[in-house]
């Protein structure tokens, strides 16, 4: 409203053509959203049924039945569960089948389309002959590369046994004793330490200071702290 | 390509091709063309699951795909529609169409037709061979000439159409294409003068029944790779359903059952024979029907209908002078040329449509006043009361209901250059168009709506859908081998009451949800096709 109307109770448009008539209020204002599911005045009409409205029903929920099973209906692998299971090992295999029934003609897709498939153990379902061979050539090419890996490996083992025959003779007979000797110092000392008074606590850990005045005899320059 | 219309889209693809291939269509239809590179980057699936959900959708006809837009070097690119995918919604309907025209066979080469996208002939008879087959007594087989001959059939009156080749932009290094690339419209199937002709084709021998022996099944394999080799003279000529023509067909029996309604049967007898006749002489576009005089129509009327002349033009003239228009008369040679308006008809259909809209809804006193402004174009509030006889109030009340639902529009006729509006005329308007695309919209969202709620029950009641499933599969798998009945009842009882009244609960409140899709449709129908007339009448 205008400054100027402010002592005049005149509204912008005019009451009669609007249909407004004196001393009818005007409804409330709307201080929220309207409701999501408005309450209905009017009953919807019941669906109509017979016999041709429930044959269309059951034609309707066949249909997407069957096209669950056919190959066009694609389920990505399962997602991950939370913990690893044995059973994901032999389960994996089972949904990957439906995806290769189905062999196009490649002719009228884009040839960007096309899938190699790459299951060595499927007997070629619908694999190109090119395709086949790349697979082999591929294949081919990773038993050479582990088997170049498997003689470097082998040589390197032999450098290494070489080296250890002529050095290690003698080390080995001594590593070998103190090896035992640490078992078995290991061992009295394990008797010693644990069962000595029959504590739960490991007596090395608890230091008692009888060592600590005995050490500062000789040199009483030094500070003790 | 509104957000309803993709949401509708996406919730249809997702319940019969899966999530995968939802993720990749909907991305298509928000984002226009884009190369298969753009679709891996932004959609973050795989590579082999977007190709393979391409596939799909290029098979199904959904989608389609050209050389790219720089020229011929660059990328194909891929589009998709929704008014493709929104057919999903009528399959339905096109099945049982096809069973009551060419029966239990035609409407298996439908189905599988839909189910699969593209099909050879060959193919097709096969699988429905195999079908029937099974469905038939022991011993007896379906012959594979009954299946071709039933093709054959649905091709002649247009049901099926061949695929059109794809363009040049599936090989764009190919030489010798034709000049294809320039042009950015797909050619239409129409466009290839063989569309409707069948292949001449070499097919012999009867449906196989699936055995259940182990060594059927080896037979079975064998037979299969056997025949899969065998040439059957139609390689590379591929099916698909023609859905315009059945659309035709659909808008034919709307317009006919409407004349049965409003008149009586005679004359919507008398509609459908002029239909029948000018089925294949008149375009899909056509305004109206090719000029039929009455003669011609007496000629060919059914022979159960022994009308003396003289009354069929009686009811010719009844017709003409209805005011739903759906007969006009256009000269006066041969007795009296008739023509059925189609388009009129459509939009006197769509009108009802509307009205009954606005009645359901807001009452039969509202619908009045909608329809009144429909029939007066623009009345000032005062006008309204008076033409409707309805108090100044609630007559009020009622316009501004369907004022803020946008059903009725203002109209703003100023009489002073400053639109001042104590000297502005209102006047409320109805315009028929606008508003049948708005309702359009909204079954669009309706259908949405209902989906989402089916697919919400089914979700409650996982674990109670998946028992009764286990224990029917216990019940034919016990069946099967034979067991006592004691087994059985054991077995059943593993359902308790309470949970099999669950159970039919829930089947009732899907079968009332999805029925309730299928009626939707219909509606659908209507308006869509009332667009689309007046889209190719101005334009």
């Amino acid at each position: 409203m205008a400054a100027r109307g402010r002592s005049r109770r005149t509204l912008s448009f005019s009451v009669d053509s609007v249909g407004i008539n004196r001393g009818e209020s005007l409804p409330p204002t709307l201080q929220q959203p309207t409701p999501v599911f408005p309450v209905m005045e009017q009953k919807p009409l019941p669906l109509t049924g017979g016999e041709e409205a429930e044959y269309l029903l059951a034609l309707k929920q066949d249909f997407r039945g069957a096209m669950r099973s056919l190959p066009c209906f694609i389920q990505p692998a399962a997602a991950l569960r939370d913990v690893e299971r044995y059973s994901d090992k032999y389960h994996s295999s089972e949904h990957t089948d439906g995806l290769m029934d189905w062999t196009p003609d490649w002719q009228r897709f884009p040839r960007e389309l096309r899938i190699h498939a790459r299951k060595p153990a499927r007997d070629g379902v619908s694999v190109a002959r090119s395709d086949a061979q790349s697979a082999q050539k591929k294949k081919k090419k990773k038993v050479r590369e582990k088997e170049e890996v498997l003689i470097k490996l082998e040589t390197l083992q032999k450098k290494e046994e070489q080296q250890s025959e002529e050095d290690d003779d003698d080390d080995n007979t001594e590593q070998k004793k103190k090896q035992e000797d640490d078992d078995a110092d290991g061992d009295e000392e394990y008797d010693e330490e644990e069962f000595e008074e029959e504590t739960d606590y490991i007596m090395s850990y608890f230091d008692n200071g009888e060592d600590f005045g005995g050490d500062s005899d000789d040199n009483m320059d030094e500070a003790i702290y | 390509m509104t957000a309803q219309e993709v949401r509708l889209c996406g919730l249809l693809l997702h319940e019969h091709f899966g999530e995968v291939v939802e993720k990749v269509g909907t991305h298509l239809l928000r984002s226009g063309a884009q190369n298969l590179r753009t679709i891996i980057h932004e959609t973050g699936l795989s590579v082999d699951l977007v190709k393979k959900s391409l596939m799909v959708l290029v098979q199904h006809g959904a989608c389609l795909f050209s050389s790219g837009r720089k020229g011929p070097g660059s990328p194909t690119e891929y589009r998709s529609g929704c008014d493709r995918i929104l057919r999903i919604l009528r399959y339905p309907r096109y099945i049982y169409t096809a069973k009551t025209l060419y029966g239990d066979t035609g409407e298996l080469v439908v189905e599988e037709l839909l189910q699969r996208g593209h099909m050879t002939m060959s193919g097709t008879v096969k699988t429905v061979a195999d079908r029937l087959t099974q469905n038939m007594e022991e011993g007896r087989s379906m012959d594979y000439s009954e299946v071709s001959s039933a093709f054959s059939k649905l091709v002649e009156t247009h049901f099926l159409q061949r695929c059109p080749n794809p363009a040049a932009g599936a090989t764009p290094a190919a030489p010798g294409t034709p000049a294809a690339p320039a042009s950015a419209i797909p050619p239409t199937p129409e466009s290839f003068p063989d569309c409707y002709k069948v292949p001449h084709m070499t097919l012999v021998g009867r449906g196989k029944r699936q055995l259940a022996a182990e060594d059927g099944e080896d037979q079975r394999n064998a037979k299969r790779q056997k025949m899969d080799s065998e040439a059957h003279g139609d390689e590379g000529i591929y099916w698909q359903v023609n859905f315009e023509r059945f659309h035709l067909h659909f808008r034919d029996q709307a317009i006919i059952s409407a004349v049965a309604n409003k008149l009586d049967q005679t004359s919507s007898e008398i509609v459908r024979t002029m239909l029948r006749m000018s089925e294949v002489t008149t375009s899909p576009a056509a305004t109206c029907t090719k000029p039929l005089s009455a003669n011609e129509i007496f000629r060919s009327l059914p022979a159960s209908y022994n009308i003396p002349r003289p009354i069929l033009d009686q009811y010719l003239t009844l017709l003409v002078d209805d005011p739903m228009e759906f007969v006009g008369k256009a000269g006066e040679s041969g007795g009296g040329m008739y023509v059925v308006n189609l388009h009129r008809a459509l939009a006197n259909l769509a009108r009802a449509t509307l009205e009954s809209v606005v009645q359901e809804r807001f009452g039969s006193r509202s619908a009045r006043i909608f329809r009144l402004l429909l029939r007066k174009r623009h009345l000032e509030q005062k006008q309204v009361e008076d033409f409707a006889m309805i108090p100044a109030k609630e007559a009020k009340d009622m316009l501004y209901t369907l004022l803020s639902q946008n059903l009725v529009q203002l109209q703003e006729i100023p009489k002073t250059p400053d639109y001042a509006p104590s000297r502005t005329f209102y006047l409320y308007t109805v315009n028929q168009l606008p508003t049948a695309r708005m309702l359009l919209q909204n079954c669009y969202k309706t259908v949405a709506n209902l989906i989402e709620r089916r697919l919400f029950e089914s979700k409650e009641s996982k674990r109670l859908l998946e028992k009764s499933q286990r224990i029917e599969a216990i019940l034919a798998s016990l069946q099967a081998s034979g067991a006592e009945p004691e087994q059985l009842t054991e077995v059943e009882e593993m359902i308790t009451a309470p949970e099999k009244q669950q159970l039919d609960a829930l089947k009732l409140h899907i079968n009332k949800l999805d029925s309730a899709e299928n009626q939707v449709d219909e509606t659908i129908f209507l308006l869509e096709s009332y667009v689309n007339s007046t889209a190719t009448s101005t334009g």
